[in-house]
């Protein structure tokens, strides 16, 4: 064994050291940077005014805020509204393409194209199809007797618009990995429950769904890490209108910063939110732990 | 029988209405990039009409797009060949190495991926504006290798830990080093691992938006701010914002189609078993 440690060293050296040190420097630093200046009040449009050391006076601010207060609500809102609808729609279509039927590889193939597309592109032509007046969704509508609805410029509809376009986007994510899982389930339970007569539905709720739960599970947790990211489709699309409608932690960042350039305020909120979504993780990751320890129980 | 032909037709017609949904965005981009100005937006929607290429050639003559092409290129390639150097390298010690600390450091990397962009774009922007970086390429090139290095380690201490360790050993009592043999059993088994973390690399980069949009002006714009800035022009030129994003989507849409066996493990961290 003691040559392994020696190796060890070597290897590490050598194959380890320049990662850890570039993700340090290109992220750590920037990181300590943004704590140092969450303490201190910095106007970017007003470079040679001094960085005056206000204590927890930005802290104190963002938490007292409404408008911070509003978009931790918006975007637990729109992830809600977003993982919610996301995971039923994924399941679902994940059963109809699994099964084995000509074409449904092809299918299968075309439905994972809206992952890949540049959430900016996905934005622009959610715009084009709800665009007020002449956009094409409002028309299709009318032809079956519903709307016009005011997609983006009303406040009542806009997070719901901005949800459907993520729902689009990202629905596949969870056809593709339940779809994935489905394929490599044993194939034993259903011609047991097939002989017994079950129903199909008892089929799916009693054999299937148990089996897929942890998959789902941690689809969920990678999509609400990225659902807290969420920036490039609200910028496109409202822009965190009308009024506050949509304005997602990300987009109160980004006002505080580079909008009002209050960059001490928008360091204090990005590492509120940090503090948050570093809380989210660990209870999620938990419950998903103590989930998989029960199913192997 | 009768009842087995119903439900085939029925589910059928529920995977109709599927790519209906689905696909019908990607159809109105093809399209719409296609079409004259006039008929963009009329009632009944116009199937039928000569296709004019004039959106595109605008893209290019009233436009730079070329050279934004170009930017996203030299960004998306500069990103893609770094983090695959540094990544693939911290992936094969994370992969060979024993000792209990090396789950800490493994962990610490991929956290990197959670951290939300918009936390860290602040620093970054004030930092690059004092080291005159604001504006080109490389600074792009940095930031995106912090979300791709973890991506690369991700993917390859997968394909690594299935190369056996005893050809390895093989090679190191036939007198290689741990770098030769790394160099010249190791990564050469590994090839297409490396194939899939290069185009995930790339994709992502080339797609990326928020970051381009802070830290760069008019000199080093990507494709995706391009497109974009199409938009804020008050005449909205919807064709040529159409065919800018076609010209977007397009190496998304190869990928899917050439190497969608991937996506699983690449989007899902590994999470699920593709």
């Amino acid at each position: 064994m003691k040559h392994t440690v020696s190796r060890d060293r070597r290897i590490a050296l050598v194959f380890l050291l320049p990662a850890v040190v570039i993700l340090f420097v290109t992220t750590i630093y920037p990181m300590l940077y943004a704590l140092w200046l969450s303490f201190r009040s910095y106007d970017l449009s007003k470079p040679f005014i001094p960085r005056v050391f206000v204590g927890v006076a930005n802290y104190v601010e963002v938490l007292s805020s409404p408008a911070f207060l509003h978009a931790l609500l918006t975007t637990f809102k729109l992830m809600a509204m977003t993982l919610s609808v996301q995971v039923v729609l994924g399941v679902g279509i994940a059963l109809l393409v699994t099964q084995k039927l000509p074409g449904m590889a092809v299918v299968r193939t075309l439905l994972l194209i809206p992952m890949m597309i540049s959430p900016v592109i996905v934005g622009l032509v959610w715009l084009f199809l709800y665009f007020p007046e002449l956009g094409y969704l409002n028309y299709f509508l009318s032809l079956v007797g519903i709307g016009p609805v005011a997609w983006i410029t009303s406040t009542g509809w806009a997070l719901t618009a901005i949800a459907i376009a993520d729902i689009w986007q990202w629905t596949p994510f969870f056809m593709m990995g339940t779809a994935a899982a489905l394929q490599s389930l044993s194939p034993e339970p259903y011609e047991a429950a097939r002989i017994d007569g079950n129903s199909r539905f008892d089929v799916f709720r009693y054999i299937t769904l148990p089996q897929l739960k942890p998959v789902i599970i941690s689809l969920l947790f990678l999509r609400a890490i990225d659902a807290f990211k969420i920036y490039d489709i609200i910028f496109v699309l409202t822009k965190g209108g009308p009024a506050d409608a949509t304005e997602v932690i990300s987009l109160y960042i980004y006002r505080q910063s580079f909008t009002f350039w209050r960059m001490g305020v928008g360091a204090a909120a990005s590492f509120v939110s940090l503090i948050i979504i570093t809380v989210f993780i660990t209870f999620f990751f938990r419950s998903l732990q103590r989930s998989q320890a029960a199913l192997a129980r | 029988m009768t009842s087995n032909a119903r439900e085939k037709i029925l589910f059928y017609i529920l995977i109709t209405v599927v790519l209906i949904l689905f696909m019908t965005p990607i159809y109105l981009i093809v399209v719409s990039s296609l079409k004259p100005s006039a008929l963009m937006f009329s009632r009944p929607p116009t199937f039928i009409f000569t296709p004019t290429l004039q959106h595109y050639y605008d893209l290019f003559t009233m436009r730079p797009f070329h050279l934004q092409i170009l930017n996203s290129l030299i960004v998306a390639l500069g990103s893609t060949a770094f983090s695959l150097v540094v990544g693939s390298l911290a992936a094969y010690a994370i992969s060979r190495i024993k000792s209990r600390w090396i789950n800490d450091v493994s962990f610490w990397i991929l956290s990197m991926r959670m951290f939300p962009p918009i936390a860290v774009v602040v620093p970054y922007y004030i930092i690059f504006k004092s080291i005159g970086l604001l504006d080109t390429p490389l600074a792009l090139i940095i930031v995106y290798s912090t979300f791709n290095i973890p991506l690369t380690v991700w993917l390859m201490k997968g394909f690594f830990d299935e190369v056996p360790e005893a050809l390895e050993e093989a090679a190191q009592v036939d007198g290689h080093g741990v770098i030769a043999t790394f160099w010249y059993v190791t990564l050469p088994l590994t090839a297409p691992g490396l194939a899939v973390a290069a185009v995930f690399c790339f994709i992502f980069s080339w797609n990326e938006f928020l970051f381009a949009l802070m830290l760069t002006g008019s000199k080093a714009q990507t494709v995706t701010i391009a497109v974009m800035s199409f938009w804020s022009s008050d005449a909205v030129q919807w064709g040529r914002i159409m065919a800018g994003s076609f010209v977007v989507l397009i190496p998304g849409v190869i990928f899917v189609l050439t190497c969608q066996r991937w996506l699983v493990k690449g989007l899902t961290m590994g999470s699920v078993k593709g």
